[in-house]
């Protein structure tokens, strides 16, 4: 989508994009003829139409979006990336280990924290380390 | 006054350098491998899952290097059949890296870590309204599989496609022109009427369709060692105007197999396991012909 300024016969360009209210994000657009400013403001059917499409919407990096950019949120709610570093059943990451994790796209991270967390779990582990990582790596074949 | 085509970006998101910077970096994750394979079918549960596990087991066991893009996001199966369920991808030094079966295939499958009774669930502003932007959020998802996983050099990357021929479509744009093709069927007329649809449906595109697997074609008897029939038989019925690369016999131990996530390469040698090694062998030289 693009947006016109008739008068200037100048295209416009995008100068805020505001956090999302309730699924609907604002977004102004300027002329960067005559100054003349506008907001587009979608309704929570075209925010998710474009979300889905996995890009972000604005000038400067991510805009946050009512529906976690990770497409897979829905399905690892209990291991967003604002849950705490202790995680419900105790397991404990070390700055390292979670600096390692952070290599993993951000899609991918939640459900891969999941896993080690329950594979650390599983092997009687209280604190994931970089050894705990190594250890789960070789256990998954990697 | 200006027109669409007269403005260059869309003011600042550039939406659309987005999206094609996203295929970008799915063709440079996925410039190593030398042949894409997607198992279809557009009728559902006619054993796609299972033939797509066992010729990449079957393609290891001949020294290739292979793995498997669970694309059913909705019925992820790959994990367990592999024997990967609780495996998740771990960060490595050029991306994620995958998984591996017994049998030394690399896997990406979310069934690996989603519960069995999970349904996929994706996060929305827009309740609701699902069926609107679903396969969109899919397609995006997958394309974020792609483009994040570190998968070397391989021999094929097989992709498990979900049911349904306007799927099937879908993938095969998704995929472009240089993913080949390879469909399952059963012997039911109705079963060979959807494969035959989606074989009508490809027929537009480049993508090569290396043929079409029978599954199910009889049940293997271990008693009597015999294949006995388990459909009716067909006379007259519809024509699958490809190549068919091999029929498979139902056998109670390949499902076993398939359920526990055993090395596909350690199971009995039956006369299903020998026709999937068949078939292997076959896609090989459709391959090879590929160049």
């Amino acid at each position: 989508m693009k947006f016109l300024c008739v008068p200037c016969d100048q295209p416009m360009k995008i100068a805020t994009v505001t956090p999302p209210d309730r699924g609907s994000i604002s977004v102004t657009y300027s002329c960067p003829a005559c100054g003349y400013e506008m907001a587009m403001l979608t309704n929570p059917f075209e925010t998710q139409l474009v979300s889905s499409l996995g890009v972000r919407v604005g000038p400067e990096g991510p805009v946050e979006s009512d529906a976690p950019r990770c497409p897979f949120s829905g399905m690892v709610s209990a291991a967003r990336e604002d849950a705490p570093v202790e995680a419900p059943a105790g397991v404990r990451w070390t700055p390292e280990a979670a600096a390692r994790m952070q290599g993993i796209p951000e899609f991918v991270r939640p459900m891969a924290k999941s896993g080690v967390e329950k594979f650390a779990r599983e092997s009687g582990h209280e604190e994931i380390t970089l050894a705990v990582l190594d250890e789960a790596r070789a256990r998954f074949g990697m | 006054m200006k027109s669409y085509h007269d403005i260059v970006g869309d003011g600042g998101s550039n939406i659309l350098e987005q999206v094609a910077d996203q295929k970008e970096r799915i063709a440079r994750a996925l410039s190593g491998v030398r042949h894409r394979v997607a198992v279809g079918s557009g009728k559902g549960g006619v054993g796609k899952s299972t033939v797509t596990r066992a010729l990449a087991g079957a393609l290891a066991g001949r020294g290739l290097s292979v793995a498997i893009a669970d694309a059913d996001f909705n019925g992820p199966t790959q994990a367990q059949m592999t024997g990967l369920l609780g495996a998740v991808p771990l960060p490595g030094p050029n991306g994620i890296d995958l998984p591996r079966s017994r049998d030394g295939v690399g896997v990406f499958s979310v069934g690996g870590f989603l519960g069995e009774a999970e349904p996929l669930d994706f996060a929305s502003v827009s309740r609701g309204d699902s069926h609107t932007w679903r396969a969109t959020r899919e397609f995006a998802a997958l394309g974020e599989v792609l483009a994040s996983v570190a998968w070397g050099p391989l021999d094929v990357l097989f992709f498990d496609l979900p049911p349904g021929t306007e799927r099937t479509i879908q993938y095969a744009e998704f995929l472009g022109d240089g993913a080949a093709f390879v469909l399952v069927t059963i012997p039911s007329e109705i079963s060979r009427g959807v494969v035959a649809r989606s074989v009508a449906a490809l027929a537009p595109r480049r993508n090569p369709v290396l043929g079409y697997v029978e599954n199910m074609s009889g049940y293997y008897c271990a008693d009597c060692d015999r294949v006995k029939p388990l459909f009716p038989e067909v006379r007259d019925g519809v024509a699958l105007d490809l190549p068919c690369l091999g029929r498979v016999p139902f056998d109670p131990g390949l499902a076993f197999a398939c359920d526990r996530g055993l090395d596909f390469n350690d199971l009995p040698d039956t006369s299903a396991t020998r026709a999937l090694s068949a078939i292997a062998g076959r896609l090989v030289e459709s391959l090879e012909t590929l160049g």
